[in-house]
């Protein structure tokens, strides 16, 4: 079976095309920096394998996606490569071109975006780059399915695909060099085209190094670069190397651009320049972003998400339980089978169903500001108040993905530049309120806040931000060494979502939460409804004596002082930690409500609306779910830093509770 | 024509310059700009400024970015 790999610039298209090309669904979004692991999938037509890897501007890794990427090309050999550049931005696209030409694999150009090119006024003429660089050049739209017929067809056999001849001439001194290194690595098997490797390796690459420092003795082939590079010198061609080769190869793609490129009808980005002069405005930006966030948040939960979620509600609480009633009766089911299926799996499961509408809002909210472009903007405005804290802005693209989920928005952090920015993000992900955590402040909200629920629920996503903003400037002043961050982002163009994108890409993530619903949480409510109906004096004993009373009641006592020491609320914390959704079905179980206004009245009860806040500050903080857990362990690649994020959410949300309650309780709240 | 050259924060937003010289800046930082073609000869755009002496945005062959000011001020360009 044939493989192929996908490369170019991050933002090109790339995952576009692979969604369109495979069967299989990819994360797509428009910012730098998406897609951030290798992906791979089957061909349409059943011609081979395609790998989908991360963008990148050269093959010198700056990011660890980027290193991704170039790892894949050096490690592992695709049959063929296909090579996406977007056509309104062809001159910086280029570069990368020219090094997987010499890469020497048989390659296909795609030539994406030609609508956004044309409608800049860009003509690209791709016959005359077919005719310069040697290679198939197929114009695209990669977002809209258009020309990607033709690009299958040609992949049904990848062997057609002619190998490249280009070649380009540094000038006699590298050429000189690149021989001599072509020589000293004549009989080492297993390396890709040697002229590539001489060049990447005259290029200073680091990852090309360290791949043949495993091989063969390099000190040769250094003694060689700094020859070469001293010659250059002395010669007063350029300072260095990689510098000389950079500007051999501008050269070349100025001229070719030159040919190939009709830019005298060209305009400026109008909706963009417009949109960017309002929402990126110096004094209106930031209030404009905290505006959006409220109305998304308002429709989210006042407006659209709470009367749907009260038609779920009515419909498992009513013909879905009734009926499961009924049927269970019909076929004379035993006691035990009753109550686990009515109380433990509907009441568990269902109690968080009946959120799905929100949480289904929320993701179609993420997928947009993903697929608009705004997202970039934000890290722009947030920009200020990260650096001050020790931070960049650019970490707020996986914070904002992390009120979908934290576990992917670990994932995003991938594509910062700076090692220690990506340690600062992933560790203070956890306190990005994640959407699992959603039903408890609906819950909670609607009992005690339910004129103000969209108010309450936004408080504690921006209690969120600001401890994660303050607890980054305690370690970047105390646990890391004080390099100062950099920050650099590039502004896509905006545009307009397609339905079909945004409904793709919400049902993608909202997928996981059904399928959470099925898994984690349904076994979840299996063994919490279990604990309730077993206890120590056997089976169907009263709630208050069984085991999970039992176990929750050990917790009880340390939760005494925030408000909420009962054993019902000790015994939701530690199944929370599996998924955070089962706190609201532990909830469900316990107090056998038949419907959300059941639950709602028992926990009035149980709650005051101080220790409701003091109660949704802590489930907010409290640890990161084993999930999440899993990802910082792998991104981190140690296990002191994920002990540590688990031990300081602990910390934290038990001192920011207990100031809640005790505070409150000092002000005369209650 | 006579031209002098400034660093790139004193262009008015909207103008143009051509890039002079790029000094002390991050290595990170440049080689990331020199991606995106960033370098010595290029005409570059300031855009705009951000907001609380935040970022500012540029624009070099079509394609908007945007970076802060104390490295913008490394950036020193001619204009005419």
């Amino acid at each position: 079976m044939s493989s192929i790999a996908l490369v170019g610039n991050p933002n090109t298209g790339k995952t576009s095309l692979f969604n369109t090309l495979t069967s299989s669904y990819e994360y797509v979004g428009n910012w730098a920096g998406v897609t951030v692991e290798k992906k791979v999938g089957s061909l349409k037509n059943g011609a081979g394998k395609l790998i989908d890897l991360p963008g990148i501007y050269s093959l010198h890794p700056l990011s660890r996606d980027e290193g991704v990427a170039a790892q894949y090309l050096i490690e592992e050999s695709p049959e063929a490569l296909i090579n996406i550049v977007d056509a309104s931005q062809l001159e910086r696209n280029l570069l990368l071109t020219l090094q997987l030409l010499e890469y020497g694999k048989p390659t296909l150009l795609g030539l994406n975006m030609i609508d956004v090119a044309k409608a800049r006024g860009i003509h690209v003429n791709a016959e005359i780059l077919q005719a310069h660089l040697g290679i198939t050049v197929l114009p695209l739209v990669a977002r809209t399915g258009k020309g990607t017929g033709q690009v299958l067809s040609i992949l049904e056999k990848s062997s057609a695909i002619p190998p490249v001849t280009f070649k380009l001439f540094y000038g006699e001194v590298v050429e000189e060099a690149i021989s001599s290194i072509i020589k000293e690595l004549q009989h080492t098997p297993g390396l890709p085209t040697l002229r590539w490797v001489a060049l990447q390796l005259l290029e200073q690459n680091p990852v090309i190094l360290q791949f043949l420092k495993t091989r063969v003795d390099t000190s040769r082939l250094l003694t060689i670069c700094a020859a070469c590079q001293s010659e250059l010198q002395i010669k007063k061609l350029a300072l260095t190397l990689p510098q000389w080769i950079r500007s051999t190869r501008m050269d070349y793609i100025r001229s070719l651009c030159d040919a190939a490129l009709d830019t005298t009808a060209q305009k400026p980005h109008n909706l963009t320049e417009r949109l960017d002069s309002l929402l990126t405005h110096r004094f209106l930006g930031l209030p404009l972003f905290i505006v959006f966030m409220y109305a998304l948040f308002k429709t989210t939960f006042d407006w659209v998400g709470g009367p749907l979620s009260d038609l779920v509600d009515g419909l498992i609480s009513g013909p879905i339980s009734d009926g499961t009633v009924s049927m269970l009766q019909y076929l004379g089911a035993s006691n035990f089978t009753h109550a686990l299926i009515v109380d433990g799996i509907i009441g568990g499961v269902g109690g968080v169903l009946v959120f799905v509408p929100q949480i289904f809002i929320l993701f179609l909210i993420i997928s947009f500001l993903e697929d608009s472009g705004y997202m970039a903007r934000v890290c722009l405005l947030m920009d200020s108040t990260m650096e001050r804290m020790g931070l960049n802005g650019k970490a707020f693209i996986p914070f904002i993905i992390g009120f979908g989920c934290n576990v992917p928005a670990i994932m995003a952090a991938r594509s910062i530049e700076q090692p220690k920015d990506r340690m600062l993000t992933t560790l203070l992900m956890p306190l990005m309120s994640c959407s699992a955590r959603l039903p408890v402040y609906l819950l909670f909200a609607a009992v005690f806040f339910p004129e103000r629920q969209a108010t309450a629920v936004l408080s504690m996503y921006v209690m969120g931000i600001v401890f994660a903003l303050i607890l980054c400037k305690v370690f970047s002043k105390y646990l890391f060494k004080n390099e100062s961050s950099i920050f650099i982002i590039e502004l896509p163009p905006y545009r307009l979502p397609q339905i079909k994108t945004l409904s793709r890409s919400t049902w993608e993530k909202g997928k996981g939460f059904l399928r959470k619903a099925g898994t984690i949480i349904l076994a979840g409510s299996v063994i919490i409804w279990l604990m309730s109906y077993a206890g120590p004096g056997g089976f169907d004993v009263a709630m208050d004596n069984s085991f999970l009373a039992k176990f929750g009641g050990m917790i009880a006592p340390l939760l005494e002082p925030l408000g909420f020491g009962t054993w019902q609320a000790g015994s939701t914390l530690v199944p929370g930690f599996l998924a955070k959704e089962v706190v609201v079905s532990t909830m469900n179980i316990i107090y056998h409500a038949p419907d959300s206004a059941g639950l709602e009245s028992q926990i009035s009860q149980v709650f005051t609306p101080l220790s409701s806040i003091s109660f949704m500050a802590f489930i907010l903080l409290y640890i990161p779910c084993l999930a999440t857990v899993g990802v910082i362990k792998k991104e981190t690649a140690s296990w002191k830093w994920t002990f540590f994020s688990m031990g300081y959410s602990v910390v934290l949300a038990y001192s920011v509770s207990l100031i809640i309650f005790q505070g409150g309780k000092l002000l005369g709240w209650s | 024509m006579a031209s002098t050259s400034c660093s790139l924060l004193r262009l008015q937003p909207g103008s143009t310059g051509s890039i002079h010289r790029i000094e002390g800046m991050n290595p990170i930082l440049q080689r990331r700009l020199a991606d995106l073609g960033v370098a010595e000869g290029v005409i570059i755009r300031l855009k705009g400024k951000g907001p609380f002496l935040g970022p500012i945005t540029l624009e070099c062959n079509g394609q908007l970015f945007a970076i802060r000011r104390k490295e913008a001020s490394m950036i020193e360009v001619n204009v005419s």
